[in-house]
Parts: C-alpha cells; sequence; structure tokens
C-alpha cells in the first residue's frame, strides 16, 4: 500500500512555489517594481482583506467570492485534465470545449426562454456535456483507434473552436440587442444562478461543482472503474492482456473530461456572464491543466491547489490594478513552479544516480 | 475559379507558410534525435517578442532577428537541460514552456512598452527583388520580391536536408532518435546529439518568430504565434521529420491560410475562413498516421 500523502513531494512543492515567488519578485525588481507592496497587493487582491481584522468579514468580500469561483473553475478543468491522464490521454483542448459547451448552453437558453428554469437549466447542462463531451470524443477516437497524437489534434481542434463560436456569436446566433458586435441573446434573469456574495462571481454553481468533484475523486481513488483506469494509464498492453476494455475506457475518460470542460463553459455563462461573449474563457483550462500537471495529476491535490492558484491569479488582478505589475505576471510564476519541480527531481535523479555508481549521465 | 487563384493568393501562401516551415526545420531535428517538442509555440513566441523589442532599441531588423535567434538558441538550451538532462516529461516542459512564453511576452509588453495588445516597430526585414526573373508572368509575380527569409528558407530546406542525411553529425542525431545504444558503442553520447538537435530547433524557432513578426509584419501582438508551433510540429510529423516534405507540408498550410484570406473578399465570415487551415492540419495528421499505419504489418 502506497502512503497516502507524499510528504517529500510536498515539501519539493512547497521549496517550487517559494522559489516561483522570488523569480516574480525578481522580474518586479527588474522592471522597476516594488515586489513587496505588488504581493501585499496580491494578498489583497484575493482576499478583499486589508487588514487581519478584517479578515472576520472574508465570507462578504467580493475578491474573496471570485477567488473561491476561480478556484472552481481551476479544478474542474484540472480534474477533468486529469481523468485523461490517468488513462494516458492528454486532454489538451478543454479550452475548446469549454468555448463550445457555454455557446450552445446560451443558445438553449435563448430557445428556452419564458419556459420554467427547471426544464432550460438542465437542458442546457446537458447541451453543454453533451458537445463538450463530443468534441473531447473526436480526438479520443483518433488516439486510439488510429493512433493520431491526441495533443495535437486537441490543440487544433481549440483554435477551430474558438473561431466557430466567434462566427455563431456574430452571425447566426447574435442578440438582437443594437450596438452590439457579437455576443449572444442575454439570458432570462430566473436562469441565471444567484449569487452567494454580491457582487462577486461565485454563485449556486460551486455545490454542483463540489458534487462533480467528490464523484470524480471518488471514482478514481475509491472504486474498481478507477483502480481500472490506473492500470491503463500506467501499463495499457498489460491491462488489455488483463481483459480490461482499454480502447472504450480512454475514449469514455476523453468524453467525460470533455463534458466537464462544457459545463465549465455553462457555468460561466449562467453564473458569471449572462450570455456568451467571445473571450468567455481567458486560457482557464490551461490554467487547470498548469494545476493538474503540478499536482500530479491527483484530485485531492488538484482540489487544494486550485484554491493556491485562484489566490494568485485573482490576487494578481489587484496587483496589476493598484500597484501597476502586468497581472499575467501570475502566469510566469505558474509556469516557473512547474520548472522548478522538474529541476529538483532531475537533480535528485541525477544524485541518486551517482551515489549507486551506476551508469554515467549525460 | 481562376480570379481566386491569383498570384496574390500564391504570395501570401509563401508569407504564411514561412515561419511554419522554419519551425517545422528545426523540429525536424528534435523529432529525429527522439525529442517530442510541443514547446516550439512558445519558443516562435518569445522569438518575435526579442525581434520586435530589440529592432526598436537598435533601429535594425538584422539585429533584431539576430537577437531572436540567440535567444532561440537559449530556449532551446533550457528545454534540453530539462528533457535531456533532468529527463523531465517533454509534454510537461513543452507545454509549461509555452504558458511561460504566453505570459512572459504579454508582461514584458506592457512592462517595457506600456501597452496592452500590440507594438509596432518602424523596421522590417527587407525584400528581394529577383530583377529579370520578377518579369516572368504570374510566376515572377510570386517569386519575386518577397522578403528575404523566403529565400533563404528554401535555402536552408536543402541545407537542413544535406545536414541530416550527408553529414556524420546528422547520422548521430538520427541514431540518437533510433538507436541510442549503438550510438554510445561507437562513442557518441546520443546525450549530446539531443542537446545538439534542442539547440538548432531553438534557433530555428528564433527565426520562425523574427520572420513572423518582422518578415511578414512589422509588429508583435500577444500570441501572435497562434498555434503555429504545433502546426509546425504537425508539418514534422507529416514530412516523417524529413526537410522538404514538412516544407511541403508548411506551404499546404499556408496555402489554406491564403485561401481563407482570399475568401474574406467574398464576404465569407473572417471566423469561418481563418478556421480552414486548422482543419487541414487535423486531416493532415489523420491521413499521415493512417497512411502509415496502413504500410506497416499490424503488431498487436
Amino acid at each position: 500500500m502506497k502512503k497516502r500523502i507524499d510528504w517529500g513531494y510536498l515539501a519539493s512543492l512547497a521549496a517550487a512555489v517559494v522559489l516561483a515567488l522570488l523569480v516574480g519578485a525578481g522580474i518586479m525588481l527588474l522592471t522597476g517594481h516594488d515586489p513587496l507592496e505588488a504581493y501585499r497587493e496580491l494578498v489583497k487582491g484575493a482576499t478583499g482583506c486589508s487588514s487581519w481584522a478584517d479578515l472576520l468579514h472574508l465570507f462578504t468580500k467580493r475578491q474573496f467570492g471570485n477567488t473561491i469561483e476561480y478556484a472552481m473553475v481551476l479544478f474542474l478543468t484540472g480534474l477533468a485534465c486529469a481523468i485523461g491522464a490517468r488513462v494516458g490521454i492528454f486532454n489538451v483542448g478543454g479550452e475548446g470545449q469549454l468555448y463550445l459547451g457555454a455557446i450552445v448552453s446560451a443558445y438553449i437558453g435563448v430557445l428556452l426562454a419564458g419556459k420554467s428554469p427547471w426544464l432550460a437549466i438542465p437542458a442546457a447542462a446537458l447541451g453543454a456535456m453533451a458537445i463538450g463531451g463530443f468534441y473531447a470524443w473526436i480526438p479520443g477516437v483518433l488516439k486510439v483507434k488510429l493512433k493520431v497524437n491526441e495533443v495535437i489534434t486537441t490543440i487544433m481542434m481549440n483554435t477551430i473552436a474558438i473561431y466557430l463560436c466567434a462566427y455563431l456569436s456574430s452571425g447566426p446566433w447574435k442578440t438582437t440587442q443594437p450596438n452590439r458586435v457579437s455576443g449572444t441573446e442575454t439570458l432570462a434573469e430566473n436562469l441565471r444562478f444567484s449569487r452567494l456574495i454580491p457582487g462577486s462571481n461565485l454563485t449556486g454553481a460551486i455545490f454542483a461543482s463540489a458534487v462533480i468533484a467528490f464523484l470524480i475523486w471518488y471514482v478514481m481513488a475509491k472504486t474498481t472503474k478507477g483502480y481500472e483506469m490506473k492500470l491503463i494509464g500506467d501499463n495499457p498492453r498489460f491491462a488489455k492482456f488483463s481483459g480490461l476494455k482499454v480502447d472504450r475506457t480512454i475514449i469514455g475518460a476523453m468524453a467525460i473530461s470533455g463534458a466537464i470542460c462544457g459545463l465549465v463553459g455553462m457555468f460561466e455563462v449562467y453564473g458569471l456572464k449572462g450570455n456568451y461573449q467571445d473571450g468567455i474563457s481567458n486560457e482557464y483550462y490551461f490554467d487547470g491543466l498548469l494545476v493538474a500537471m503540478i499536482m500530479r495529476y491527483r484530485p485531492v491535490g488538484i482540489i487544494c491547489m486550485s484554491f493556491a492558484f485562484a489566490f494568485l491569479k485573482v490576487g494578481a488582478m489587484g496587483m496589476e490594478l493598484n500597484a501597476g505589475v502586468p497581472g499575467e505576471l501570475y502566469r510566469i510564476i505558474q509556469s516557473v513552479i512547474i520548472f522548478f519541480l522538474a529541476a529538483q527531481s532531475g537533480v535528485k535523479a541525477i544524485l541518486e544516480g551517482k551515489k549507486k555508481g551506476g551508469g554515467k549521465n549525460g | 475559379m481562376g480570379s481566386i487563384f491569383t498570384a496574390g493568393l500564391f504570395r501570401q501562401m509563401l508569407r504564411s507558410a514561412t515561419p511554419v516551415a522554419l519551425a517545422a526545420l528545426g523540429g525536424s531535428m528534435t523529432e529525429h534525435a527522439g525529442i517530442m517538442n510541443i514547446g516550439m509555440d512558445g519558443m516562435i513566441l518569445i522569438g518575435a517578442f526579442t525581434a520586435v523589442a530589440v529592432s526598436i532599441a537598435t533601429g535594425s531588423a538584422f539585429l533584431g532577428t539576430l537577437a531572436a535567434i540567440l535567444v532561440g538558441i537559449l530556449l532551446g538550451l533550457f528545454f534540453a537541460l530539462f528533457v535531456v538532462k533532468f529527463k523531465s516529461d517533454e509534454f510537461i516542459i513543452g507545454t509549461a514552456l509555452n504558458i511561460f512564453a504566453g505570459g512572459l511576452t504579454t508582461f514584458l509588453l506592457w512592462a517595457i512598452f506600456d501597452v496592452r495588445g500590440t507594438v509596432r516597430t518602424t523596421v522590417g526585414l527587407p525584400t528581394v527583388d529577383l530583377g529579370i526573373i520578377g518579369k516572368i508572368p504570374f510566376l515572377g509575380q510570386i517569386i519575386s520580391g518577397n522578403s528575404l527569409f523566403i529565400y533563404l528558407t528554401v535555402a536552408l530546406v536543402f541545407i537542413m536536408w544535406a545536414f541530416v542525411y550527408r553529414t556524420p553529425v546528422g547520422f548521430w542525431i538520427r541514431a540518437a532518435g533510433e538507436h541510442p545504444g549503438t550510438l554510445r558503442t561507437a562513442g557518441i553520447s546520443p546525450e549530446k546529439m539531443k542537446w545538439l538537435s534542442s539547440v538548432i530547433c531553438g534557433a530555428f524557432c528564433g527565426l520562425a518568430g523574427a520572420q513572423l513578426a518582422l518578415g511578414n509584419v512589422t509588429m508583435f501582438s500577444e500570441g501572435m504565434s497562434n498555434s503555429r508551433g504545433y502546426v509546425a510540429f504537425a508539418c514534422v510529423i507529416f514530412g516523417g521529420a524529413n526537410p522538404q516534405k514538412a516544407y511541403l507540408a508548411a506551404l499546404m498550410f499556408g496555402f489554406f491560410d491564403a485561401l481563407g484570406y482570399r475568401l474574406q473578399e467574398y464576404h465569407i465570415s473572417a471566423n469561418l475562413t481563418s478556421m480552414i487551415p486548422y482543419v487541414i492540419t487535423v486531416c493532415m495528421m489523420v491521413y499521415v498516421v493512417v497512411r502509415s499505419n496502413r504500410r506497416k504489418p499490424v503488431t498487436a
């Protein structure tokens, strides 16, 4: 039985995060910003609290709501990535699946305007999941049946989906409101998710997301299916000879991964925006993908890390606004964490190799 | 139909194809050395930014290009450090590199030039007038008066072909990917060949970025590589890492990209026409894989 928490990994993760924040500080110094002030604004931007006493009112802060909302996006997309990675297929196309889910759910909401929300919302959610799942199913089949590299196909399909959505939202599905260049019709008020913290992005979608995250963790960690997925990911040939339905599981995992991404798109429309707009996801999926990679596709780790990364991202907006440091810094910090983690494990492996006196490296 | 296939269409084809082709030439090297280089898109993006930033600072497009190549080499070293030395997952490092490139260039665009979106430069790479050849009807209009690197790329295709298939180092790079054990027995380090291939790839991606930003246009805009690094990777796969075939694949991408621009003049939505080259790239990937599966005898 493997130990449940890999403390050694958590230690190197902590070191990598600290180093990445230092790199961020270094970049700020080089570009003439004050890193201490910037990071203070980052914390303020993510929590909405400017003093310790303020923390008592944390749960009423708009910024804190935004952080939790983005954590939701991150853990859903991160888990979507992990489901694929667990069986050895990398869904890099979550961005496109998210866009399609968003626009299809928005359009369903327009079609079912005036109908009961009990009909319209489930229909929109199903529609979003169906289109996202279908769009991920295609590269899944291509990979399994024809051995076409899924990374390239999913990346290309991202670009295709984003152009397609831009076409629909500025063409056939465009709002009839005057003075709008693009975007679908705004949804009826009774279809919108209610906001848990007024003024923030946090909506009731968080409850559905929590249930989904729990289910994914449960299936992956506690059921036979989850164990089979791991076997398939670790050694597909062995799994095939053991009688597992390898092809079907991989394609299925891909479709579920896409369905979750589609649903995230629906949450953005029914929660935040109220209609489909271009740029509805600013590379959200890639943020989730990074979280999943950093936590080595472990569900619990992904869920925890999502909050930390959401903190960083939402905080970075406050930092941009109040300290004048471009918010893109958070993306640099995120990717640098990966580099440090890879470097640590690489150096460790080289040192261990030397200790054993084994084969020469490089 | 005649009115669609103008000389302008084919000129645009060359313009669109060249950055992809340059990156694909570099990608052919890493592919031969057995490295899956997903990080080319980020390298192109950083190359494009460097080219524009340095050309603004120095007023010289050539210095900008040189700087882009140097930065590309550094990125190649960086990539090899992880993939070869640390034996990290190529996919993870490549993806992280692409995300890093997007963040870094957008950050620096604001930090250095105080703008979001786009920065323009006044200098660009020169165009070459082929003199008498330019007088040939149609063909002359296509091949004369293009940006310098469009010609250079054609030369590089043959140089790289000769390098890979006709020199000892090229042979070693191929051996590093196919039979590293044998190469080591022969006294040559496969790791060194992987480092070399990664550096060459970085230099080409830097050059691709420079051509994109200073040859095709004279500006840098956020995310301007627009998945071209991945398209280049697809071209490498399509051409079986053979430089000429990869170049032809890049020309095909360029053709459909140009066709997309052309169709916009027929009042077809730009969003629809922009999809065409990417749809073609997917089809191209599927086609080449299906074809190679058919050739190989089926193994369980």
